[in-house]
């Protein structure tokens, strides 16, 4: 069974980090298909959070196909997630670090290199789940 | 219905002092919400007047629909009191039994069920159970009657982080599944962050903010830039809180729509930074209901 | 509810109950010693005889027990302990420690919780009292019938039905004194204050008048005899009064010098130590008594009359209880 966890002040909405963590989980394969998911009652139980938080994860999740609810019994995996296929992080690495390269070489340190990349990739984020 | 518990215009004096004055607001069913605010803003009173035991001195409340203290809301409203009172020479049992008298309808087995797993025993006295426990006794109690509202003082002040964290899940688990409304009232908002769905912000009597958790986030960004660039920025509609160094400004806002002016990079802020901006008497900020509007200063 | 107010003073009700069994034993154990000194030394016997003198006897007896007749005046504060026992600590101490808004915000109504549990003290203290006067009453019978009677203020207040009627008031008294104060000691130090000042200003100031008093003349009998005007009655006052009228000595005494300056030969008695004083003798005095036409003047009310004072008195305090009922029950509308 996932365990969930939040971070009090990472700025990213609850309940994208309860998605963000069955993806995550789903990716390494620590959840499978046909797996049941934590109840509402015992996720706030066990992480004392909102149970509506819980319950738009889970809504999400269900949009986005990866889980089912059925009433009554639970909320049940439906299908794993595949990483990108290996030459497909590959290639990211390498436009990555090209990328790095480039900032550096603009004067950023190490810590604006993290800011820039922080805020960004939460934009982003909250785009495609928008 | 679908409004749990409103005030309209609700103050309270005591003697020469304004302990509230001008509070307006609805609280919808089914939301947690948190009233937060210093010591001294008036959280007390608020949850008093709500609850019946005192009475306001001007405007009006109303709770399930009903004037506070009336017997007809009674059953249907649970209310734990700052540092959950209890009787210490009664046995945690004879409490379970006060509570099955004193209400038309209580949960002996869901409290039973409760104490067990929290290893406390029935037949300890309430005067020498530890903080925590206290604060479990208090919740089990006001749960058992199935309450529509639960009203909750500063429930989580005198316990220690586990002891608070516990009874956060508790409570968490305690509403799952039902439709209660919760008001919670705290200073610690680490913890309301995490459960409260809706932000009522109190100082000196007065209300700040009152909105929904996710509007707040969704509606206040941390603004730095260049601090040449002075005037207004499209997209805000209020600075609550600025700081600049001789190079750089940093402006905590009210947005009203996107910030796409590109010389100011926009960040999240977290709900604690917002509370604070609004709590600080500096700002000019006081918005209520969700609508957020702008209003004249307050006067300090 | 009923189990929480029992809950709530089991442990007053308790102690309480210690204590009347306490006082008890003592009163039937002394009252039956009594019982039997007054018939054994003949004072009983005496007493049912028509026409007997019965003072050495009285005299007797009294000395024999002396002491008690202090003790007796104890039993007046036994209201107010009820009082300040059950009553002062009912919203007082519930407030001081602010289980109040544990109490008040149950699925009872403040009126509710109030009623039962000043109907549960209520019914203890007038069990208790009524306990405590049938003992009493009984205990110092030998003391009322050899002594002043029943009327007398000090003894009223011990029999009948007015103890009852005092403990109910003392008790709505703390009721409603700790929903004012807050706080329990201050108001047990006020419910003493109080019912003792009710009490005072009633017994002295307030019963003589509750019927029209009735008044007679009679021989001036300072020097021998009972009471003149009964027994069982309640002398308010009497009077020494001269032929016309006129008051020649409050309390109905005599005025030495008054005689001896209308009187000739009259020498006011010399106490000497050890003994009575030297004097004019008694045969002279009362010469000179008739000769100026003294009389005893007295006020008072007919021993017929007691039950009757026995009930506007209980009826008094029990509209003062009612009193202090309603407006307890107003101020703890919405204290808090």
């Amino acid at each position: 069974m996932i365990e969930f966890r939040l971070e009090g002040r990472s700025g990213i909405a609850p309940y994208l980090q309860l998605v963000q963590q069955v993806k995550h989980a789903l990716r390494l394969g620590m959840l499978r298909s046909g797996d049941q998911l934590p109840t509402v009652k015992e996720v706030v139980g066990s992480i004392a959070i909102n149970p509506n938080t819980v319950l738009k994860a889970y809504r999400e999740l269900e949009r986005e196909g990866l889980v089912e609810g059925r009433p009554g019994v639970g909320t049940f995996v439906l299908k794993g997630l595949d990483g990108p296929p290996p030459h497909a992080h590959a290639a990211l690495r390498r436009s990555l670090l090209r990328w790095l390269r480039s900032a550096f070489d603009a004067g950023l340190d190490h810590e604006s290199v993290e800011a820039l990349f922080d805020s960004t990739f939460r934009e982003a984020a909250e785009e495609e789940i928008a | 219905m679908t409004v749990a518990l409103e005030a309209t215009g609700l103050g309270k004096r005591f003697g020469k002092r304004w302990a509230l004055q001008d509070c307006t607001f609805e609280l919808p069913a089914g939301s947690i919400a948190g009233l937060v605010g210093p010591n001294g803003a008036g959280k007390t009173t608020l949850l008093h007047i709500a609850v019946g035991l005192l009475e306001q001195t001007s405007g009006s409340i109303r709770i399930l629909g009903e004037n506070p203290g009336n017997e007809r809301v009674l059953s249907r409203v649970g209310f734990v009191a700052q540092d959950t009172p209890l009787y210490k020479y009664f046995s945690v049992d004879e409490m379970i039994s006060f509570g099955a008298r004193m209400n038309s309808s209580f949960d002996i087995a869901f409290v039973h069920e409760r104490m067990s797993r929290l290893e406390i025993p029935l037949d300890q006295r309430a005067g020498s159970l530890s903080g925590g426990q206290r604060a479990q006794v208090g919740l089990a109690l006001a749960l058992a009657k199935r309450p529509q509202i639960l009203l909750l003082d500063e429930p989580l002040a005198s316990l220690d982080p586990l002891a608070r964290r516990e009874f956060l899940q508790t409570l968490m688990e305690g509403v799952t599944d039902t439709e209660v409304t919760v008001l919670l009232s705290s200073h610690l908002l680490t913890d309301l962050e995490r459960v409260c769905d809706h932000m009522m912000v109190l100082a000196r009597g007065r209300f700040r903010l009152i909105a929904d958790t996710n509007d707040i986030l969704k509606n206040h960004k941390l603004l730095i830039g260049p601090r040449e660039r002075a005037g207004a920025i499209s997209g805000v509609e209020q600075v609550l809180h600025q700081s600049a160094t001789d190079r750089q400004a940093t402006l905590l806002v009210r947005t009203n729509g996107p910030i796409i002016d590109p010389s100011w990079m926009v960040n999240q802020v977290s709900l604690e930074d917002v509370v604070l901006a609004y709590l600080d008497s500096r700002s000019t900020a006081d918005a209520t209901n969700g609508e957020l509007h702008a209003v004249e200063e307050v006067a300090r | 509810m009923i189990w929480v107010a029992w809950r709530q003073h089991r442990k007053q009700a308790l102690i309480e109950t210690g204590i009347m069994a306490v006082a008890a034993l003592l009163l039937v154990i002394s009252g039956y010693q009594m019982i039997h000194f007054f018939k054994s030394s003949g004072l009983a016997q005496c007493l049912s005889t028509a026409g007997a003198d019965c003072g050495s006897l009285r005299d007797s007896f009294e000395n024999h027990y002396n002491g008690y007749q202090v003790l007796v005046p104890l039993f007046l504060i036994a209201p107010v302990l009820f009082g300040i026992f059950f009553g002062a600590p009912l919203i007082a101490r519930e407030i001081e420690n602010g289980t109040h808004r544990l109490a008040w915000t149950q699925g009872v109504t403040r009126k509710r919780w109030l009623s039962t549990r000043t109907l549960m003290i209520t019914g203890f203290a007038i069990a208790g009292s009524s306990a405590l006067t049938y003992l009493v009453t009984w205990w110092s019978r030998p003391l009322v019938t050899s002594g002043s009677g029943r009327f007398t203020p000090g003894i009223f207040d011990l029999r009948g039905i007015v103890p009852v009627a005092y403990t109910v008031f003392a008790v709505m008294l703390g009721v409603a004194i700790g929903a004012v104060v807050k706080k329990t000691l201050p108001a047990i130090g006020l419910t003493l204050i109080g019912f003792a000042a009710v009490r005072v200003a009633i017994t002295l100031f307030l019963r003589q008048h509750y019927l029209a008093a009735k008044h007679t003349v009679s021989a001036f009998g300072a020097f021998k005899g009972p009471n003149p005007v009964g027994h069982g009655v309640w002398v308010i006052s009497q009077n020494t009064i001269d032929r016309v009228g006129k008051i020649v000595a409050r309390g109905g005494g005599l005025d030495f010098d008054y005689l001896a300056s209308r009187c000739p030969g009259i020498q006011p008695p010399i106490p000497i130590p050890g003994g009575l004083a030297k004097g004019s003798g008694p045969d002279v005095i009362q010469s000179c008594i008739n000769h100026l036409g003294l009389r005893m003047s007295s006020t008072y009310q007919p021993a017929s009359r007691f039950m009757t004072f026995q009930w506007i008195e209980f009826g008094i305090f029990i509209a003062l209880a009612i009193g202090l009922a309603v407006f307890t029950v107003w101020r703890t509308k919405r204290l808090s």
